[in-house]
């Protein structure tokens, strides 16, 4: 490299990492040392009061140093497996009923002509406005004993001779709220997808006599599946790891493997067996990225 | 002109004294002392009391353990204090500046969580029984003097998906464990499993574990039956009452037995203000200040000289000043070690989940 | 025609499903009575209350303040972000930044609260909520950053380059004038984020210090009266003027959730 060159290259190289630096450095800091604090952390020992047990000690017969105790304990019984596997199906069917709920709506705002398109988007984020505990809680009022909602349904069941149900602390609270916040994020990246489509395809469908459903199906359809993966990414990993919701509109038996964690650090004092899962929360999801983006790969070969 | 100028040097003077006066930091239960009373002690001291609040002992310990700092008193009920006080995180009494201590009622003093008051006062007490709306239950014919009302199916069917339980890992074990005939500070995990098997049976009966929204479900007649604390009980009669409900709300102690929870002043060690929250402690020994807060909420009083300021239906309601023979079964709740937490919050799970 | 007629129900559906609980929160705050059930009157009462009560208050001022400052931290530390990953395409970067707004909240949440505690040993509060806040709102306005930047022709930089700028003048006169509205649009965005984050401000607040979420959460745990209502009524109105300013800067911020 000739000296003028180097020369040229410093000054780039020095705004690259002024740019860089600062956000870089933060981030280091505060996102990823934290995730390493945390896996060292699920190899400890809980302290007696909470927090960790020290490393070292004086005293050879207090706990310290490091142990993998937390992951025996893990998987010593079923109910922690069994809490996720309860977790995954209450995200997935989230994320299939959001997908149901949305895919209509973000087929008529990309049909929709273009001056009327951003208004309708626009409808879709407000909600989005209002913050996330206030969505919660008004399905608390929704669903409350008193509400009209209530009285509509238990008035239908009471017609059919059902005894009336409670709809407010129950598991079906929790899956329409876990809809309800999240199916925006379901709608937008569909209908970004869905935007783009072109419409000659659909005609040139329509002249070798395709009828409407299978102009959906084999074309639309196959076309949306990027949009769909991403949507389901969108809606299915924060479920996942969801404690708020079953906590305010849950009955006796909506815990997720959220409300554990929680529990484990505001309520048990257990930091290393709180560490422990949140780490097996992480594979859980790096689990189904995996496999959202399989299937996005495989699918996308045969559209 | 003239007069606005003398009213705002009026208003900086003041507010420049705001900021010299002495502030008492209090991390209390929510609601638990009357506002007249802090307001009657900051014109005392001349000092302001600042006050945060916590809803559960364990969330109070939690935020201790994370470095929550800065409170001359923390009010926590007898397990959580003995965990401070093993913790070397609370501050010894200086009893000569307590002139009071001799109105607390010897049968409060000298507890196992710490011999000898070294380091608390006791200041009001509830216990955890079973509240119910009085007219459902008895045209139900439900018994409301025992757990079995909240445990057996026989009687739950009567009122399904009317009842709450206390959403607490050890308040809702105890219950279990006092209606199996054990100690409520029993450890085995045979008993524990025992109680879970119990607990479980019972759930599909109930309409949800409630830390304390339970009050207004009771208020309002969607609750009839549930297992909380004496004085939120106390307050959903008083509301029911203030609303005009055609019902009333009523409290008892189970014959099995059950949990007081003794909730004392302490002084945390790091507080700025060791002397002001003497002071404060003195303050609320004194037999009106005390009985204050019983008349306000209902809580349970220690106080000898309190009672004489305690309103008469107050003082002869015995789920709130229980006789000597309901008082023989009542247990204090013990602290649990780190193995132990983590196997009850392992039950606990398997209680939620099945 | 009849396709058309399902699109069209369907879709009404979901717009009913989204907007009418909110639209219930807004009634019941002006409901003259202490439930959330049957309509009784029309009154102000509850904004009143609101505004007498002092601990909502002081959260309200938290809340405000936390995220005035995470925000304005945020935008800087996000725009230089959203032009690193531009740039530069540092892949390690690129995942630092996306990968907070992707994961589950509590994961943040409970790694910074064992950091704050074990490393830094620092009592939990103002100073702890605020970097968390920064941590999570960096992403989204590097996003917006990224999205404004590809959308602009790279000639224009050579073409200052070639007039003899340096990297600092090319930034000051052309970039930064170009990426204004992508970064204002971003501070709001993560203003909007701060205020309503509840999550990871629940694990890394401490004592003393609550935000307008957690009073809003504590209230609703505990008892439950319309005040909420009103203060969500509130919150809703800024969080919405917040959100509309952004659009206007940028309508990049339309997909800058997704």
């Amino acid at each position: 490299m000739s000296s003028r060159a180097r020369k040229l290259l410093a000054p780039a190289r020095l705004t690259k990492w002024a740019v860089s630096g600062p956000p870089f450095v933060f981030l280091l800091l505060f996102f990823v040392l934290p995730g390493v604090i945390m896996v060292i952390a699920s190899f400890r020992y809980p302290g007696e009061f909470g927090g960790l047990a020290p490393l070292a000690a004086a005293d050879p017969n207090t706990l310290h140093g490091f142990t993998l105790e937390t992951y025996r304990f893990f998987f010593s019984d079923l109910i922690y497996t069994e809490i996720f596997i309860k977790s995954f199906l209450v995200a997935l069917a989230t994320t299939l009923i959001c997908l149901v709920m949305a895919y209509p709506l973000a087929l008529l705002i990309a049909r929709s002509p273009k001056k009327r398109r951003d208004l309708m988007v626009l409808l879709v984020i407000l909600p989005f406005a209002s913050s996330f505990l206030i969505r919660v809680y008004a399905w608390m009022i929704l669903l409350g004993p008193q509400a009209a909602l209530s009285q509509l349904a238990n008035g239908l069941l009471g017609v059919l001779g059902i005894a009336p149900v409670h709809l407010l602390f129950s598991p079906f609270a929790v899956l329409i709220a876990m809809v309800y916040v999240h199916l925006p994020f379901m709608v937008l990246p569909l209908y970004t997808n869905l935007e783009k489509h072109d419409p000659n395809l659909l005609d040139a469908a329509q002249d070798c006599g395709a009828n409407a459903w299978h102009r959906f199906w084999r074309v639309t359809f196959p076309l949306s599946l990027p949009g769909i993966f991403s949507g389901s990414t969108l809606v299915f990993i924060p479920v996942l790891g969801m404690f708020a919701i079953p906590d305010i509109l849950g009955g006796t038996g909506d815990m997720l493997v959220g409300n554990l964690i929680k529990e484990q650090f505001l309520v048990t004092r257990d930091w290393p067996f709180g560490s422990t899962l949140s780490i097996m929360l992480t594979l859980a999801v790096l689990l189904f990225v995996w496999i959202a983006a399989k299937l996005g790969t495989t699918r996308g070969r045969y559209a | 002109m003239n007069h606005n100028l003398r009213a705002l040097l009026l208003l900086l003077l003041l507010s420049g004294n705001a900021l010299a006066e002495d502030v008492l930091h209090l991390y209390n239960w929510n609601n638990y002392i009357s506002a007249e009373t802090v307001a009657r002690f900051e014109q005392q001291c001349a000092c302001r009391v600042e006050q945060d609040y916590y809803s559960d002992n364990e969330e109070m310990l939690a935020k201790l353990a994370a470095g929550a700092s800065g409170y001359d008193i923390i009010v926590p009920t007898g397990n959580a204090m003995e965990s401070l006080i093993r913790q070397n995180a609370l501050r010894p009494l200086d009893k000569s500046r307590l002139p009071r201590l001799k109105n607390i009622n010897p049968a409060y003093l000298d507890t196992a969580f710490d011999p000898g008051n070294k380091y608390s006062v006791p200041y009001a007490y509830t216990l955890t029984l079973i509240g119910y709306n009085a007219e459902k239950m008895r045209e139900l014919g439900l018994p409301t003097d025992t757990w079995a009302v909240i445990f057996e199916p026989k009687y739950l069917e009567k009122v399904k998906g009317r009842i709450t339980v206390l959403d607490s890992q050890r308040e809702l074990m105890a219950a279990a464990l006092k209606y199996l005939g054990y100690s409520a500070n029993d450890t085995i995990e045979a008993h524990w499993k025992q109680a879970r098997d119990l607990i479980i049976r019972a759930k599909p009966y109930w309409a949800a574990f409630n830390a304390s929204s339970y009050i207004k479900e009771l208020t309002v007649g969607n609750i009839w039956l549930v297992h909380g604390y004496s004085n939120d009980i106390f307050q959903a009669n008083l509301d029911a009452k203030k609303a005009g409900r055609k019902f009333t709300i009523a409290a008892s102690v189970p014959k099995e037995g059950a949990v007081l929870s003794l909730d004392s002043m302490v002084l945390h060690k790091n507080g700025p203000q060791p002397g002001l929250a003497l002071q404060f402690i003195d303050f609320m020994l004194d037999g009106k200040n005390s009985a204050e807060l019983t008349n306000l909420i209902g809580s349970g009083n220690p106080n000898l000289d309190a009672m004489r300021y305690i309103k008469p239906e107050i003082a002869q309601d015995p789920a709130i000043f229980p006789d000597p023979q309901h008082r023989a079964h009542l247990e204090m709740l013990r602290d649990l070690d780190r193995n132990q937490r983590r196997i009850l919050s392992r039950i606990w799970t398997e209680i939620k989940l099945r | 025609m009849r396709r058309g007629f399902w699109l069209w129900a369907a879709s009404l559906g979901a717009y009913t499903f989204l907007y009418v609980p909110l639209f219930i929160v807004i009634i019941y705050s002006f409901n003259d009575s202490r439930l959330n059930a049957e309509w009784v009157g029309f009154t102000w009462h509850w904004y009143d209350v609101l505004l007498h009560d002092n601990d909502m208050l002081a959260a309200m001022g938290n809340s405000l303040f936390i995220a005035l400052v995470s925000s304005l931290a945020a935008t800087v530390l996000g725009t230089m972000a959203g032009i690193a990953m531009h740039r530069y395409k540092m892949k390690a970067l690129t995942f630092m930044v996306l990968t907070p707004v992707a994961m589950p909240e509590i994961l943040l949440g409970v790694s910074l609260l064992l950091f704050f505690i074990q490393v830094l040993n620092l009592t939990l509060g103002l100073v702890s909520i605020i970097l968390a806040h920064i941590t999570f709102s960096i992403g989204f306005v590097a996003v917006i950053v990224r999205a404004r930047l590809a959308g602009i022709d790279e000639s224009i930089f050579e073409a200052a380059r070639d007039l003899g700028a340096s990297p600092w003048e090319t930034f000051r006169y052309v970039t930064f004038p170009l990426i204004l509205p992508g970064v204002v649009a971003g501070g709001l965005m993560a203003f909007t984020l701060s205020i309503d984050d509840f999550v990871i401000t629940f694990f890394t607040a401490g004592v003393g210090v609550a935000t307008l979420p957690l009073r809003v959460y504590s209230m609703i745990k505990i008892a439950v009266t319309p005040e909420v209502n009103a203060v969500s009524t509130l919150l809703m109105l800024l969080t919405l003027t917040m959100i509309v300013l952004a659009s206007k800067f940028s309508p990049d911020v339309l997909r800058g959730k997704t």
